[in-house]
């Protein structure tokens, strides 16, 4: 089911779209302390080049940001990925909150498909929220990764994405990674 | 045709913080060991005094590595939120900038650096020629921290207002070398502006 709302210690976990650029520096903090701190990937994979085309989704405890999740717009999809959720804060459900936002937005704007990339052993967690393998391949290398989508609209969960192929123009741009600090 | 050696070690950069990229970066490096390694809540680790401080960087082959912020007292220049990425821990770094550091305070003419040590980093401060201010220890953060403050070894000619207003205008970690405006003074004085516009009121 869709994660609309979650609490932590009665208090709720609120979402917003940053907007301003100290948003943006949270959405950056959080993710440089999963990935860079914790997970040890060098900083010049973790912050790519393509931050400054993409929205940004951040999630708040009060006033504490405690998770982030970067959303790409195409032409044929939408690609929700980097998404954190500071240590303490996980098993909570912040992440589901964070994927469903950005799959209300993605509805909001008319697109019809979430796509990602995830290391193999993260994908069990996608799949508990509809998403789907797209083929059974992953790419080759140190971090290989699967693809996932799955339709914006939930009505349409069995239908079959058609579109395969324009999601294979994707590929040009480097996804070696996008979801990890999640639980 | 000569052979290529390859680089044995790798190219350490200290430089002033000097741009949005920079500052980012190291914005990044303190998320990720204070808010990823330490569990520091965002609004303690920046705490509102990123944007009254200069912040340093050091790099290793070009690859953001460690950070510091120095905020400037009267008197004393204050060291801190300094940090090295974990995969780039136990290569030397810390000494030689906290060293990079206390020699920027001394060009700018600072006669004493001071800062909160985490009390398992004390004996590492000591050697660096800090001293403890005095034995009251005390705790922020969820960590013991003491005060120190080391003496600097003064410039020779530290900056001062009989200095050449151009070397004061240069970037703050290169008052030794030419800077852009010194290059603009070929262009002469021709005091544009923008001709004065009265308030309209509609």
């Amino acid at each position: 089911m869709e994660t609309r709302s979650c609490s932590i210690d009665g208090e709720f976990v609120t979402t917003r779209i940053a907007g301003r650029m100290e948003d943006t520096l949270q959405a950056f903090a959080v993710r440089a302390a999963c990935f860079i701190g914790e997970q040890d990937v060098p900083y010049s994979e973790e912050f790519d080049g393509q931050d400054f085309g993409a929205t940004h989704l951040l999630a708040y405890l009060g006033n504490e940001p405690v998770g982030a999740l970067r959303v790409r717009w195409f032409q044929s999809f939408a690609m929700p990925e980097r998404l954190a959720v500071m240590r303490r804060f996980r098993g909570r459900k912040v992440g589901q909150l964070l994927l469903e936002r950005a799959r209300a937005l993605a509805e909001s704007r008319g697109c019809n498909i979430l796509y990602t990339r995830v290391s193999p052993g993260q994908a069990t967690y996608f799949e508990k929220q509809r998403w789907r393998r797209l083929d059974d391949g992953q790419t080759p290398g140190a971090r290989p990764t699967v693809a996932l989508v799955r339709p914006v609209d939930p009505a349409k969960e069995n239908a079959e994405i058609a579109d395969t192929d324009t999601l294979a123009l994707s590929t040009q741009y480097r996804l070696e990674r996008s979801a990890a600090a999640v639980a | 045709m000569t052979p290529q050696t390859p680089t044995q070690s790798p190219v350490v950069t200290i430089k002033l913080a000097s741009t949005s990229d920079e500052l980012l970066q190291c914005y990044a490096l303190r998320a990720a060991v204070f808010m990823g390694e330490q569990q520091c809540p965002y609004w303690e680790e920046f705490d509102g005094n990123d944007y009254s401080a200069s912040h340093l960087m050091l790099y290793v082959d070009g690859e953001p590595a460690a950070s510091m912020r120095v905020r400037w007292f009267s008197g004393f220049a204050k060291l801190e939120r300094a940090i090295i990425l974990k995969r780039y821990r136990s290569m030397g770094l810390f000494v030689p900038f906290v060293e990079w550091a206390k020699s920027f305070a001394a060009q700018k003419g600072y006669p004493k650096a001071y800062l909160h040590g985490q009390k398992r980093l004390w004996e590492i401060f000591e050697r660096q020629g800090f001293r403890k201010i005095n034995e009251q220890p005390f705790h922020f953060s969820d960590h013991e921290y003491g005060a120190f403050a080391a003496e600097l070894d003064m410039a020779d000619d530290p900056p001062s207002v009989l200095t050449d207003p151009m070397v004061l205008n240069r970037p703050e970690d290169q008052l030794d070398r030419p800077g852009i405006l010194e290059e603009s003074m070929e262009r002469g004085a021709s005091n544009p502006h923008a001709e004065w516009t009265e308030r309209r009121i509609n």
